[in-house]
């Protein structure tokens, strides 16, 4: 028996069509570039992996801006709050209004359009998988709203379930926007020097570096190996062949890079490393860094507060 | 997968931020202090190899190698893993930066356990080294997808479906997973065998 306090909403099986016309948009342009890959495949040219080329985080670096004049030190600590506020804010047009933030400081800090795009391409898999899942399985409480086609009784859309899974794309996507305005705006060796400001150890500051800086590295020589492999006439298909190939291709890549960091390391050494990396930059904190600081934390905690204090009835339980 | 910003209540990403934080201390502490640059720039390497891709079918999917770098690094690894997801967060967005600590226990705790373990159980021939290496490259994966469920549960049991289908696409993953570990494990055995003995330990 089903509790008398959710709503059910019957909307005729016309919506359904509706529903997969507007799906079957991504669908096609998804099965046509399968299919464009799986014909370059064909004629021996064969660019089936995706593009991983690693991105530049600096790159928009030398412009000016709010945020390039802005000290790294403080950029980060106020970010990081700010970005603790926003994943915790709980009502929808709450989300809408850090989204909205988020492309407003994304724009101060000329950020290109391209980078962001990326980002929020990255987390597209993500959102999307909440976004069909969550409203098919929330388990129905009182107070809910269903959809339910005439003909498919089975499936009940729950709107609380997609409201849910609206508002963490919202946030993940502020969240994920901002990252470009607080790491790209400096670069990347002065935002490392401020954590190591920030007292964060020593040691782990130049593990990121030094793990940054061989990610370039060492994705050009697993590049490389992936050409020697093509040269010889390797193919990437669902069999244990490609299995064992890409385990000795790991293996070997694994290999070089334990070998080089002896190297490396005697290369560093022979060049005075002697547990530190000489500073890059110098810092003075002036009134306006404190003021933006200010500006970020204090937004964030007023979006918690109205969070907390003002409810917002939308309609259908949003 | 990687969980992104927003989804985790805030006590458990910031529970998790300082769980994280005292075992990526723990993990440094027990390597030896010359070699904290030499696990930084083997992390670059687990990083690239962590983009390759395998197919399967119509889509592919991309190897979390949390297995390998717990058989090669031992106590190393979790610092190892903590450095490149925050790395991952914050070139690709893979992982949302507050969720950074959900993510590191995520694949540093399957890490440690997998470490451990091959520290027992490799023996000394080569058939031992590739039977632990497949079970452990797929006990890496197994326990990264449970821990996965585990920290979407914590949200509520809104998440349970979605906790439910993460868990069940990690399976094709499971099975490649070992293959491809088992094979690693070998291809090493034979032509670098001294990695196999967990790198940059201290030395008790």
């Amino acid at each position: 028996m089903m509790n008398p306090s959710i709503h059910l909403i019957r909307l005729p099986s016309l919506w359904l069509l509706a529903v997969l016309l507007l799906l079957a948009l991504p669908v096609y342009v998804g099965v046509r570039r399968i299919f464009i890959q799986s014909r370059s495949n064909n004629c021996s040219a064969p660019q089936r992996d995706r593009d991983w080329s690693i991105p530049a985080i600096d790159a928009a670096a030398p412009k000016q801006s709010l945020f390039h004049s802005w000290d790294p030190r403080f950029k980060v600590v106020s970010l990081l709050i700010y970005w603790f506020c926003v994943a915790s804010i709980k009502q929808l047009p709450l989300c809408l209004v850090a989204f909205v933030i988020a492309l407003l400081a994304v724009r101060l800090a000329k950020i290109p359009v391209r980078t962001s795009m990326k980002r929020i391409a990255a987390l597209s898999g993500f959102i999307g998988m909440f976004l069909i899942i969550m409203p098919l399985t929330v388990p129905a409480k009182s107070g809910d709203h269903l959809l339910v086609l005439e003909s498919f009784q089975f499936l009940k859309f729950n709107l609380r379930g997609f409201s849910l899974a609206l508002r963490i794309g919202l946030k993940a996507s502020a969240i994920a926007l901002m990252m470009d305005p607080v790491l790209g705006t400096s670069p990347f060796p002065v935002t490392l020097n401020a954590l190591a400001r920030l007292r964060v150890p020593n040691m782990i500051v130049q593990m990121i570096s030094l793990t940054h800086r061989y990610i370039f590295v060492f994705h050009h020589e697993a590049k490389r190996m992936a050409t020697g492999m093509r040269a010889r006439g390797f193919h990437k298909r669902t069999d244990m062949e490609t299995l064992k190939t890409t385990g000795n291709y790991i293996g070997m890549l694994f290999v070089r890079s334990f070998e080089r960091t002896e190297r490396v390391y005697d290369a560093m050494l022979a060049r005075g490393y002697n547990g530190q990396f000489p500073g890059v930059a110098e810092f003075r904190a002036e009134h306006k860094d404190w003021l933006k600081g200010g500006f970020w934390v204090a937004a964030g905690l007023a979006l918690i507060a109205s969070d907390k204090l003002f409810h917002l009835q939308l309609p259908y339980g949003l | 997968m990687h969980i992104a910003d927003g989804v985790l209540p805030t006590s458990v990403a910031a529970g998790s931020y300082a769980v994280s934080l005292a075992l990526v201390a723990w993990s440094v502490k027990k390597t030896r202090g010359d070699d904290l640059p030499k696990v930084a720039v083997v992390t670059s390497s687990f990083f690239v190899a962590s983009l390759i891709h395998v197919p399967l079918g119509p889509t592919s999917v991309h190897l979390l190698i949390p297995g390998l770098v717990g058989m090669l690094l031992g106590n190393s690894a979790f610092v190892s893993i903590a450095l490149g997801l925050l790395l991952q967060s914050m070139l690709f967005q893979f992982g949302g930066i507050t969720a950074w600590g959900a993510n590191s226990l995520m694949m540093g705790l399957p890490a440690l356990v997998c470490g451990w373990l091959f520290e027992r159980t490799k023996g000394a021939t080569l058939l031992r080294h590739v039977c632990a290496g497949a079970v452990l490259g797929g006990v890496g994966v197994t326990l990264a997808g449970i821990m996965l469920a585990l920290l979407l549960f914590t949200s509520g049991e809104d998440f349970l479906g979605v906790a439910k289908i993460a868990l069940i696409a990690h399976i094709p993953v499971i099975a490649i997973e070992a293959a491809v570990s088992a094979f690693t494990v070998s291809f090493l055995y034979k032509v670098k065998p001294e990695l196999l003995k967990t790198a940059f330990q201290a030395v008790p």
